[in-house]
């Protein structure tokens, strides 16, 4: 009832699908999965009109159409249940089932609210929710309300003539076994009144609730498997796809370090309420530790964490061989040789009006102040010494970052944790959005810090990354550390990481 | 060229305003009278580089004229006992009425134009306590004695103008030379990114509002020995157009960029918008209507609406 063919959209110089084919038949639940950055997120915004699609085109039952705006899409019959939920928390289960609807309701010029709570309960039915419709949706579960989101949706079943696709996006993250349970339960049942598209990075949920699987990668559909053929493996393997190459990792570039010398960071048993539970991990001089996990898996909250941002429920982090040194703060953290490369870069890693030089200082002005007046000189001075040494592409030192690439942004922010002597720096995401010479000079930047003898922790844009840096990997999935591999001394796959991960 | 005009459009505003006003009325050109314009101003513009400092880091500062008008009423009771003490006595009680509203901005994540309405609040209530409600004349014998030279010219200089340059040139040293100017860039430009730098971001904003009400209590000191007296709401009036002047001068809301060069050239724009209102006879009850409009047209010019989502 819904297909795309040939389906293409570009962001800029970036092709984020292309030539998608991809379909839905009525009744059907149609498993799609991939890597981060695969394109399942911007496939699914074009399925509910977030999106318009470059190239290609869209039919419902065979007749042409497109979706001007998500909106647009909804009267057509396509309706999305959000992860991050759409409700509105001090509203009534009914006032948010009819959002914007509320003047069928009318009477007299005002809402009639038994007619809209009775109308409600209809809709609650259909997802087997037996509640109160007038409560108010910030006093119910999680679960509870991803079920209303549901009905919400399947409130276009009056509306509309035609069938619904119901886009579902990670409805499981965050729900127990046994919620999954009832949500596939109550999916399996709506299969005679609507079709639905599955979402998930976990395999093994999409494999079960699925007719058919759609494997994307790098903005193509890779493979399409039948969910009674579908085996965990298989799809892993075309999810990751590439052969493997030892040279076009250069492994061989990293150096071994001291396991022998005391950790500059020891964590045990490491938790924080609902973000992480049970990490340990050491980190010693020149080791590069690599993170690897699914969005949202905990991987930022475990360095952010370490970095003083979040304080720790249960467990122990020492720094360098010191249980009396405590880390409560980002100051403190910087104080302490630690720094840290957020991964919203323009947000939390620049600053945008400050120049090279400032950025560079910003997290040591009291090596660069006296009497509290700066020295400006030397500020310049330290500048110039790291554009030259990292060929840093600017007019000069006092040149407003802002002006600057995102590649030789980075290389300002490392710069500045370098120069600032941290002994321990962790990077989120530290190529996120740059292009290929960008990435490589970061990537010599890592394996020159770890030859300084800094402990890295960095969490990588990809597998690949991750196998050509660290020495070791640490997979966290649910907030836990899942696996961990020794790069020294096993070749490790990205179909390691990916078995692991899903 | 775009990006030099634009950038620079602070400069390009004044000069058109001067040369437009000129045109009108050719007396306006006159540079003993321009002196006299600006020596006028410089109580106001104490005011507005102290809100500089607030808005710098993406705050603001409501509480200055309610700062300056207790601060008249305090100079006018005590110059006499304090004598040249009051200047600091005064600025000191400005610093630490500015940190109690960046106190409960930081510490209980109240919003600063709340906490800094409501700090005005309690001195707008102080200086009438403080007064019995009415207006007070200073001690003239202690006034003239120290500070009569305050009212009189250099040359054709009016020496208030020096005033208000030694007070530009500290918030110049501090915002440009010192750490705490980079910590406030560092605050107003990426909050997040300070903080993530190990900045301690909490003090940082709690000077950048002390620094606000020093200088706002400045103001008043400065107002109220020009006036000779003070009263629990002479400075009114002041507020809008100093707010006018840091915005006009091209520091923006959102903060990090601008700066107190700026808010001098603000103030020069102000003082010519409302001279022209002389010239050009706009009556006395229109004038803050005048600098209302001023001030929705200079916030649409340099707000920058990328940083914002929501608007409430």
């Amino acid at each position: 009832m819904l297909e795309f063919k040939n389906v293409s959209k570009e962001f800029g110089p970036v092709k984020a699908l292309s030539n998608i084919n991809f379909k839905v038949d009525k009744g059907e639940i149609v498993g799609l999965v991939g890597e981060n950055g695969a394109g399942k997120s911007t496939l699914m915004k074009i399925i509910f009109g977030a999106y318009q699609a470059d190239s290609g085109t869209i039919f419902i039952d065979g007749r042409q159409t497109r979706f001007t705006s998500p909106r647009d899409a909804m009267s057509q019959g396509i309706g999305m249940v959000f992860q991050e939920q759409s409700l509105i928390g001090n509203l009534s289960v009914m006032e948010n089932l009819f959002l914007g609807r509320e003047q069928e309701f009318r009477r007299f010029g005002l809402i009639d609210f038994k007619k809209m709570a009775e109308a409600s309960r209809a809709q609650l039915a259909k997802v087997g929710l037996d509640i109160d419709p007038t409560i108010e949706t910030s006093k119910l579960s999680f679960s509870q309300r991803q079920l209303i989101e549901l009905a919400k949706v399947l409130t276009l079943e009056e509306r509309i003539s035609g069938d619904l696709v119901i886009l579902l996006d990670e409805p499981t993250s965050v729900l127990s076994e046994d919620e999954v349970g009832l949500l596939f339960e109550i999916v399996n049942k709506l299969k005679t009144r609507a079709a639905f598209i599955f979402v998930s990075h976990r395999l093994d949920e999409v494999i079960s609730l699925s007719d058919r699987i759609y494997v994307l990668k790098d903005g193509e559909v890779v493979d399409e498997v039948k969910g009674n053929k579908a085996k965990a493996s298989n799809i892993q393997a075309s999810m990751v796809g590439r052969e493997i190459n030892t040279e076009y990792y250069r492994q061989d570039q990293r150096l071994p370090f001291d396991k022998e010398a005391a950790p500059l960071l020891s964590v045990q048993n490491a938790s924080v309420a609902k973000k992480f539970e049970d990490i340990s991990f050491d980190l010693h001089a020149g080791q590069v530790l690599c993170l690897v996990g699914t969005e949202g898996a905990g991987r930022e909250a475990i360095v952010r964490t370490l970095f003083g941002m979040h304080s720790l429920d249960r467990g122990a982090i020492t720094f360098f061989d010191k249980p009396s040194l405590k880390i409560t703060s980002p100051h403190a953290a910087v104080s302490n040789h630690i720094g840290y490369m957020p991964r919203e870069r323009k947000i939390e890693g620049i600053f945008a009006s400050m120049n090279i030089a400032e950025n560079m200082t910003s997290s040591q002005l009291g090596a660069y102040s006296r009497y509290g007046l700066l020295k400006k000189a030397d500020e310049l001075k330290l500048a110039a010494s790291w554009i030259d040494k990292l060929s840093i592409k600017t007019p000069s030192a006092s040149t407003d970052c802002i002006r600057l690439s995102g590649g030789n942004q980075q290389k300002v922010v490392l710069a500045k944790w370098r120069s600032t002597g941290s002994r321990i720096i962790m990077l989120d995401h530290p190529t996120r959005g740059l292009d290929i010479g960008a990435k490589e000079d970061v990537y010599t930047m890592i394996r020159e810090m770890s030859a300084a003898g800094i402990g890295l922790i960095v969490i990588p844009d990809t597998f690949e990354e991750a196998i050509g840096l660290g020495h070791n990997i640490t997979v966290v999935k649910d907030g836990r550390a899942v696996k961990n591999f020794n790069c020294m001394q096993e070749q490790v796959t990205p179909f390691d990481l990916v078995s692991a991960m899903t | 060229m775009r990006d030099i005009l634009k950038s620079n459009y602070h400069w390009v505003t004044l000069f058109t305003l001067v040369i437009l006003v000129g045109l009108v009325d050719m007396n306006f050109w006159n540079i003993e009278s321009l002196l006299i314009l600006m020596g006028d101003i410089v109580p106001l513009f104490i005011m507005a580089l102290g809100l500089t400092f607030a808005i710098y880091i993406g705050g603001i500062d409501l509480s200055a004229q309610s700062m300056a008008n207790m601060i008249t009423v305090i100079a006018s009771l005590y110059l006499a006992t304090l004598g040249l003490w009051i200047v600091p006595v005064c600025f000191l009680v400005g610093v630490i009425l500015g940190g109690i509203s960046g106190l409960i901005t930081t510490r209980f994540l109240v919003p600063s134009f709340i906490s800094t309405l409501a700090i005005g609040g309690v001195c707008y209530s102080l200086a009438q306590w403080l007064s019995g409600n009415r207006a007070l004349y200073m001690n003239s014998e202690s006034r003239d004695a120290l500070f009569g030279w305050m009212l009189s010219s250099t040359g054709i200089v009016p020496n208030t103008i020096f005033v208000g340059a030694f007070v530009f040139v500290i918030a110049l040293l501090i915002e440009r030379r010192s750490s705490l100017g980079r910590q406030l860039k560092a605050v107003g430009s990426a909050e997040l990114a300070a903080s993530a730098s190990g900045l301690l971001v909490p003090r940082v904003k709690v000077l950048a509002f002390a620094l606000s009400g020093g200088l706002a209590a400045l103001a008043g000191v400065i107002f109220s020995i020009k006036l000779s007296g003070g009263a629990p709401s002479i400075a009114n009036g002041f507020l809008l157009p100093a707010i006018v002047a840091v915005l006009v001068g091209g520091t923006p809301l959102t903060g990090g960029v601008g700066g107190v060069v700026n808010t001098l050239v603000g103030t020069m724009i102000v003082a010519v918008i409302r001279s022209s209102m002389l010239y050009l006879e706009v009556a006395a009850t229109h004038q803050q209507m005048v600098f209302g409009i001023v001030l929705i047209i200079a916030i649409v010019f340099t707000i920058d609406r990328s940083k914002l989502s929501i608007v409430k």
